[in-house]
């Protein structure tokens, strides 16, 4: 018989409210996962990790930052000299940005190998993409608010991308920038779609993306359904409750993770201006361009493509072609099988080069224009889009291998 | 997919700052555990370099301000430059330039009478800047051209191939370079004047880490031994 | 058929393991707070304004009022003359605390006329109750027809006499608060700095 202890009426009466054991019950000790989880499975609970460091992070150094085109850049030093432990805040949030697209890339990397975005996950594929994308505009708009040299040339060009659209072009970007240039009236509205705006929509998108994954269950390193063989209690033979098996091992990794991040926090943040750029050491100057303009290197593959058609409107739509094409993935793989681990040569030769062909875009992307490196990106280009043009083809033909009835390590 | 991405890692470890030089760049061998080097860097600062160079975003440093540098004796709203160039603030210096690039400029003025000041700067042609370090370096020439001299498989230049002594300064070059040394190690410090706080903590919190890791992975061991053993489930 | 015994699970083992990996993430929690606690505490430029300021009395006038502002709050140094002083001992039973038994001034402070001269009175010109300002009223009579002089808060009717004594019936607890202060000369007044050290 249960004790009838004042913990124990607490927990009667907040439980007859709020559906908590129901909750852990379907989600946390009672969601099956595969139990054959492996390295690549831990970058989704990283990502949220990084999310929350963000969050507390950003939510401090607003207090102390100033949204203005006079002030900006003052109050970015003022945070990191004057301001208490100011310096290992902002660090903490630089380097949780670049962490957090490393993290993210490699989370999705898992899902191509691993045909996690095959039906039924089609929807948590595309809700994924849409989060990669508020991603993105959440790293533009922040690196615009120290308003250094390339906050403000960076803004300059990407916003000058709306003015490719034909007719109304010149007008949008006005619109987009609230003045005839970017000025401290694009500093203050990136500002509260940095801090409020684009915060929301993306938490808002990670729930839905956790939504729809446990509705379908997760996937696993062998792509088979573990729903398919269930014991007599109704639970898949291949599955392990989510509490406690996979908290304690994502606490494990990320342990590990912390240790990794703390490294580059403590010891290298700028690491080598990728992170931090040296030209965002000097404050915004309208009337002069710097010699080299780059976005921060995890838009990179995208601003190579863009740069590698010499063609202002094309290049434009060969980018948003680049990442358009990201969203029908599901839709192009017609392979029988899932994971990468029983697919044919053609696939594992095609994701290789795929990999080869957006790291080393990534890297053409960070250097100044040549033409070597313009031809480069060419290629490498043409090596990215291929991917996905062939694969409705190589994936029906090749001889795939018989995924097992069981998982397998 | 790894060692991919290890060897791309390793190919961008060259680090990127604002410019492609014309010349090498000497090494500064900055050290900033050294106080005392950050302490005589400050004082030759503000004797030598403050009446033209403000440090706006040091205002509050102790150190700084320990070494005579204060925010009302910086030039800060001096309204008249020569040429109509204000000389730029020195407080993110390092980090916009690298320091090794500081310490090459300020070593490569050279003489020039086709110049409004009388000197000219290898790594900045035809700056506004007055040599104001020839008293301490001496009168330096240029002897070669720079793009001749480069030799055949494509190195770049040192400031001291190119450069040659003509007078003697109050300095020797050892002094010279020690106490430029101690200037780039000041403005090294100025752009990061948590850096010793930074590393200190960092110590410890990745040691830290370095336990609880420990004890998180025996108990994650601990309970997936259920797993191990249950194979029939 | 499986060949492999199940083990017994060690309970005790895990519960030790559980309980030392909370503490040490306990640990680990609270020290990783530090940083966005101190955050909160003023920055140096914000001490740096907060610091100690002078003042130059050598043209305050007998019965004048200086007003000057200290750590957003304003200061009052008022020349009393002897007139203003012969009242204050005479309105003892009128007043709360007319010792300064309350912690309201330093130690120099804590006489009849709460200040280290008798003619200069410093003191934070903020109502006791709910923080407004009080007016200056030296003018005899003026409050009322037996009032000597002193301050008087229009918001709640708090009166103080001329060395900011709370008098009794009125919503004001306590006596104006004297600063921390110290005379680098004659002529001038540190406020926030005195011999002891500086205002935290």
């Amino acid at each position: 018989m249960a004790q009838d202890t004042k913990q124990n009426q607490i927990f009667a009466w907040f439980t007859a409210r709020y559906p908590i054991v129901e909750f852990n019950q379907k989600h946390i000790s009672g969601y099956y996962a595969p139990k054959n989880f492996n390295f690549w499975y831990y970058f989704g609970s990283f990502s949220l990790l990084v999310l929350l460091n963000q969050i507390i992070t950003g939510i401090w150094l607003a207090m102390e930052y100033t949204p203005t085109a006079d002030a900006a850049f003052s109050s970015v030093q003022h945070i990191m000299r004057d301001v208490r432990f100011g310096w290992l805040l902002r660090f903490m949030h630089t380097t949780g940005a670049s962490a957090f697209f490393i993290v993210v890339y490699l989370h999705m990397y898992r899902a191509l190998i691993y045909g996690s975005y095959q039906k039924p996950r089609e929807l948590l594929w595309l809700i994924g993409m849409l989060i990669y994308l508020t991603l993105l505009l959440e790293a533009f708009t922040g690196y615009v608010l120290p308003w250094g040299q390339m906050s403000f040339w960076g803004a300059e060009v990407i916003t000058s991308f709306a003015s490719a659209i034909p007719i109304v072009g010149k007008y949008v970007m006005i619109w987009l920038r609230g003045d005839y240039n970017i000025s401290g009236v694009t500093l203050h509205r990136f500002f509260s779609l940095h801090v409020i705006a684009v915060p929301l929509v993306l938490l808002g998108l990670v729930f839905v993306h956790l939504v729809a994954l446990h509705y379908v269950g997760s996937n696993n390193p062998d792509g088979i359904d573990i729903k398919k063989k269930k014991n007599k209690k109704g639970h898949p033979l291949d599955g392990i409750p989510f509490h406690p098996y996979y908290t304690l091992k994502d606490l494990a990794g990320a342990g590990i993770f912390l240790i990794v991040f703390s490294c580059v926090l403590f010891f290298a943040p700028k690491m080598g201006g990728f992170f931090l750029e040296s030209n965002n050491y000097l404050p915004a100057n309208p009337l002069q361009t710097p010699e080299h303009i780059a976005p921060v290197w995890y838009m990179t593959p995208f601003y190579a493509i863009l740069r590698a058609v010499p063609n202002k409107l094309l290049g434009l739509v060969a980018m948003a072609t680049a990442i358009a094409f990201m969203f029908v993935l599901p839709w192009l793989d017609r392979s029988p099988v899932r994971s990468i681990r029983y697919k044919g040569m053609w696939s594992k030769i095609a994701i290789t080069e795929f990999v080869i062909c957006f790291i080393s875009l990534g890297y053409l992307g960070v250097q100044p224009v040549s033409p070597l490196r313009s031809a480069m990106a060419q290629i490498f280009a043409i090596g990215y889009f291929l991917f996905f043009l062939l694969m409705p083809i190589y994936t029906s033909y090749e001889k795939t291998k018989s995924p097992p009835e069981r998982v397998t390590g | 997919m790894r060692y991919l991405l290890l060897t791309i890692l390793l190919l961008i470890t060259q680090l990127t700052y604002a410019e492609e030089p014309s010349i090498a760049l000497a090494n500064a061998k900055v050290n900033l555990h050294d106080i005392k080097s950050i302490e005589r860097g400050a004082k030759f600062f503000a004797t030598n370099c403050m009446m033209c160079h403000t440090l706006v975003y040091l205002r509050y440093d102790t150190v700084a301000h320990d070494a005579g540098i204060t925010y009302e004796k910086m030039p800060i709203n001096v309204k008249a430059w020569p040429n109509g160039i204000k000389p730029p603030d020195m407080s993110n210096e390092t980090n916009v330039r690298g320091p090794d690039w500081v310490y090459t400029f300020l070593h490569s003025f050279y003489l020039d009478s086709k110049r409004p000041t009388g000197f000219n700067n290898l790594l900045i042609p035809n700056t506004s800047m007055p040599s104001m370090l020839t008293p301490y370096q001496g009168q330096l020439v240029l002897a070669k051209d720079v793009k001749e001299s480069i030799p055949i498989f494509g190195a770049k230049v040192q400031w001291f191939d190119v450069l040659e002594q003509q007078s003697t300064g109050i300095m020797s070059p050892d002094q010279f370079d020690a106490t430029m040394r101690d200037v780039v190690n000041f403005l090294a410090y100025a752009a990061d004047p948590y850096h010793e706080q930074q590393v200190h903590l960092g110590i410890w919190v990745i040691g830290f880490l370095l336990i609880l890791c420990v004890l998180l992975y025996l108990l994650k061991k601990e309970y997936w031994k259920d797993i191990e053993n249950d194979d029939e489930n | 058929m499986a060949t492999k015994e199940k083990e017994e699970v060690d309970a005790a083992r895990r519960c030790f393991l559980r309980r030392a990996t909370t503490t040490v993430g306990g640990i680990g929690l609270a020290a990783a707070s530090i940083p966005f606690i101190s955050y909160w505490m003023p920055s140096k430029d914000t001490e740096a304004m907060g610091a100690p300021v002078t003042v130059d009395i050598s043209t305050l006038q007998p019965t004048q009022q200086l007003t000057i502002s200290w750590r957003g709050q304003p200061i009052w140094i008022i020349y009393r003359t002897e007139d203003m002083l012969a009242g204050l001992p005479r309105l003892t039973d009128q007043l709360r605390d007319p010792n300064s038994d309350e912690d309201q001034q330093p130690i120099y402070a804590k006489n009849i006329h709460r200040s280290i001269k008798p003619n200069i009175f410093v003191a934070v010109g903020v109502c006791t109750h709910l923080g407004c300002i009080p007016n200056y009223r030296p003018d005899i009579a003026g409050i009322s027809p037996d009032w000597l002089g002193g301050f008087y808060c229009p918001c709640h009717g708090s009166r103080y006499d001329l060395a900011g004594r709370v008098y009794k019936g009125v919503p004001a607890p306590l006596n104006l608060k004297i600063p921390r202060h110290m005379y680098v000369s004659d002529k001038e007044i540190v406020i926030g700095k005195d011999q002891e050290g500086e205002e935290e």
